[in-house]
């Protein structure tokens, strides 16, 4: 082929505590989504280890990992990946689909969580009739529904303007409060004040990480890392991560 | 798989299919038109096949016939025209033998057929073949036959009368006001002193399609057939269901030991005369019923082929619902419940249509479709069958899609 072998992630040795909101930063290309798709458990990697709390997963059968994902992970995409063709109730209900609830009880806990997204009035909205602010708010409600403690978001503001944006921030900063995880990519620095922690990557390695810097040098974080108080029980930890990619496209992840 | 989710799957599919109402009734019709013609055959040819049955309940099931010779039970034969011989050959049954089973107790009545053919003459010829039954006064008991007009063969009229049936009335008199005229029979003439009412069963156990016959005095018979008497079959009438059985064990050792110990007869009762015709007709029915089928393999790719692009344009979605937790097997039930609807909704269109279809027949045929819950079990099978034949591969695929690309994927 003449195309060299490309690892999307290489040397990746990252944890991260519960509690914290990470925003991970970078050039396109750079690993960033392939990083939040091994954490969601929706990529594998082809070399090292990745503990979810405290637990590795790499030999994990499918549905086990999709059982993970339905209880535990919570996803946010820029494009909000709604289903066209079901009204924004339904698409909020759609985790809960796989745990296995009752029809009537998906549909009254779908409904609480759009309550306190000030979306009550859209329920029976298709998704094609909201703002793209109002879409990604009911992404956001979807992946809260079946109340994960780790919600991914890929470039959840990508697509909106700065107000729509900003909200979305706070909305996701307030679940932060509430003691979830978050793990943010972003293309946007200013978003970044919201987080308690940003990663910047290059080429499929870590290039900077507040965690690593002392307060000092860059500024004390928001809020405590809790490393002391909560050691391994609720960890992500991703170690020597190394995800090869063939081809040009530098992000594609097309194992070898 | 729990049942909340099973009920998402249908709900699901039901909205996926009403997302496309033409793509989806397009591709219930290719199952409809199969599951149609199939349950049209079946329907008519049940319907066939208890024309004989229903006779024979309705002479209340206490009808027993002996036949010459051991019975058959080949329906391959008889539809090639080998079964039970008419003419040419020489039956093992007498008139002695209708005496000896007159003997036995119980019994209501005895009447043997004798079933010739030859030339039947009126104003007009009559058409070759037209069946000429010998038989005695008994028959109008045995077989409950009703009378238009006139009076049934009776010894105390002349031998030289004779019993004619409406349709072949019209045939040689133009008319089924034909009591007082004369019929050359063998040329021979008899008198016609009754006319049968229309019964309008060709097909039936006697073999014989009576309103298409004449009937005369089994003695006449006897003399216009070179002195033999050429026994088809005896009809014994018995007075009460209860009897039957012994009457049969009765009739059966009784001609055993005057036919010298030779087994050459055969008694039939209840279901068992009605068989031969029965499995005939089931067997027409299982030939064409398998070419039908032959329609549903054309609807079921084309279920394939609409649930192969379905898959391919929700790509995106069965990306959102991997990530969002689904299994591969959820995504596969999902599909292939989609599928199931399909075959399945396309089948219930199909049976309907295939009664309203085999009604529509049976306004020119001398018997109705019949509801039975096996047709019913057929159509519901059919569907089962094809949804999951022609649905698994679409949903394995569907299944199998990465939900990085797939969530990667513009539609």
């Amino acid at each position: 082929m003449g195309d060299s072998e490309h690892y999307a992630l290489d040397g990746v040795d990252l944890t991260i505590h519960k509690g914290e909101f990470v925003a991970i930063m970078g050039p396109s290309g750079c690993g960033k989504t392939t990083l939040l798709n091994v954490l969601g458990l929706l990529d594998t990697t082809t070399e090292g280890e990745y503990q979810l709390d405290g637990n590795d997963v790499s030999n994990l059968s499918n549905a086990r990992l999709a059982g993970i994902r339905s209880q535990q992970i919570g996803f946010v995409f820029q494009s909000f990946n709604l289903i066209a063709r079901l009204p924004v109730i339904e698409n909020v209900a759609l985790p809960l689909t796989y745990k296995g609830v009752s029809l009537t009880a998906r549909l009254k806990r779908a409904s609480e969580v759009l309550s306190r997204f000030h979306l009550s009035e859209r329920e029976y909205y298709l998704p094609y009739q909201l703002s793209g602010g109002q879409a990604q708010r009911v992404a956001i409600a979807r992946a809260l529904v079946n109340n994960p403690s780790i919600i991914l978001a890929d470039e959840p503001t990508g697509n909106l303007d700065s107000r729509a944006s900003h909200i979305i921030m706070e909305e996701l900063s307030d679940l932060h409060q509430r003691g979830n995880t978050i793990i943010m990519v972003t293309h946007n620095p200013d978003l970044t004040t919201y987080a308690s922690r940003v990663i910047t990557m290059l080429d499929g390695r870590i290039d900077t990480d507040t965690a690593t810097l002392t307060p000092a040098v860059y500024g004390l974080p928001k809020r405590p890392l809790g490393v002391s108080k909560k050691p391994a029980a609720k960890a992500v930890k991703v170690s020597r991560k190394k995800t090869k990619t063939k081809g040009r496209a530098p992000a594609r992840r097309k194992v070898v | 798989m729990s049942r909340f989710l099973l009920g998402n799957h249908v709900q699901n599919a039901r909205q996926a299919l009403r997302a496309h109402r033409l793509r989806t009734f397009l591709t219930m019709l290719g199952i409809t038109i199969g599951v149609a013609s199939v349950t049209t055959i079946l329907a008519l040819s049940a319907g066939a096949a208890q024309i004989v049955s229903h006779q024979v309940s309705d002479l209340g099931g206490t009808i027993a016939v002996v036949r010459p010779g051991l019975a058959s039970g080949n329906p391959i034969a008889g539809l090639a025209g080998t079964g039970i011989p008419h003419d040419f050959a020489t039956s093992t049954l007498t008139l002695d033998d209708v005496k000896t089973i007159t003997k036995v107790p119980d019994i209501k009545s005895v009447a043997p057929l004798m079933v010739l053919s030859g030339s039947v003459k009126g104003d007009h010829q009559a058409p070759t073949g037209t069946p000429i039954v010998a038989t005695t006064p008994a028959l109008r008991e045995t077989d409950d036959l009703t009378l238009e007009n006139g009076e049934f063969l009776d010894d105390s009229l002349d031998p030289n009368t004779a019993v004619i049936g409406p349709e072949l009335s019209n045939r040689l008199f133009d008319t089924e006001e034909s009591l007082g005229k004369t019929v050359s029979i063998r040329g021979q003439k008899f008198t016609i002193v009754g006319v049968l009412v229309h019964e309008n069963s060709p097909v039936n156990y006697n073999n014989v399609d009576f309103d298409n016959a004449v009937f005369i005095n089994v003695e006449s018979g006897k003399a216009i057939n070179q002195g033999m008497a050429q026994i088809q079959q005896i009809n014994i009438r018995a007075g009460s269901v209860a009897q039957l059985p012994h009457i049969i064990s009765s009739v059966n050792s009784l001609l055993y030991k005057t036919h010298f110990q030779n087994k050459d007869f055969t008694i039939l009762s209840g279901s068992e005369i009605a068989q031969p015709t029965s499995q005939l007709y089931y067997t027409i029915a299982g030939v064409t019923g398998a070419i039908a089928g032959i329609s549903l393999l054309v609807g079921g790719i084309g279920v394939m082929n609409i649930m192969l692009v379905n898959v391919a344009e929700r790509t995106r979605e069965i990306g959102i619902r991997k990530a969002v937790g689904a299994k591969n097997s959820d995504i596969i039930w999902q599909f292939l419940i989609e599928s199931l609807a399909l075959s399945l909704g396309g089948s219930i269109l199909g049976y309907l249509l295939g009664y309203a279809i085999a009604f529509a027949i049976s306004t020119f045929l001398p018997f109705d479709p019949v509801f039975n819950w096996q047709i019913g079990a057929v159509a519901v099978g059919i569907a089962f069958t094809v949804g999951l034949i022609f649905g698994i591969y679409p949903a394995v695929r569907a299944a199998k899609k990465d939900p990085i690309e797939a969530l990667r994927y513009f539609s």
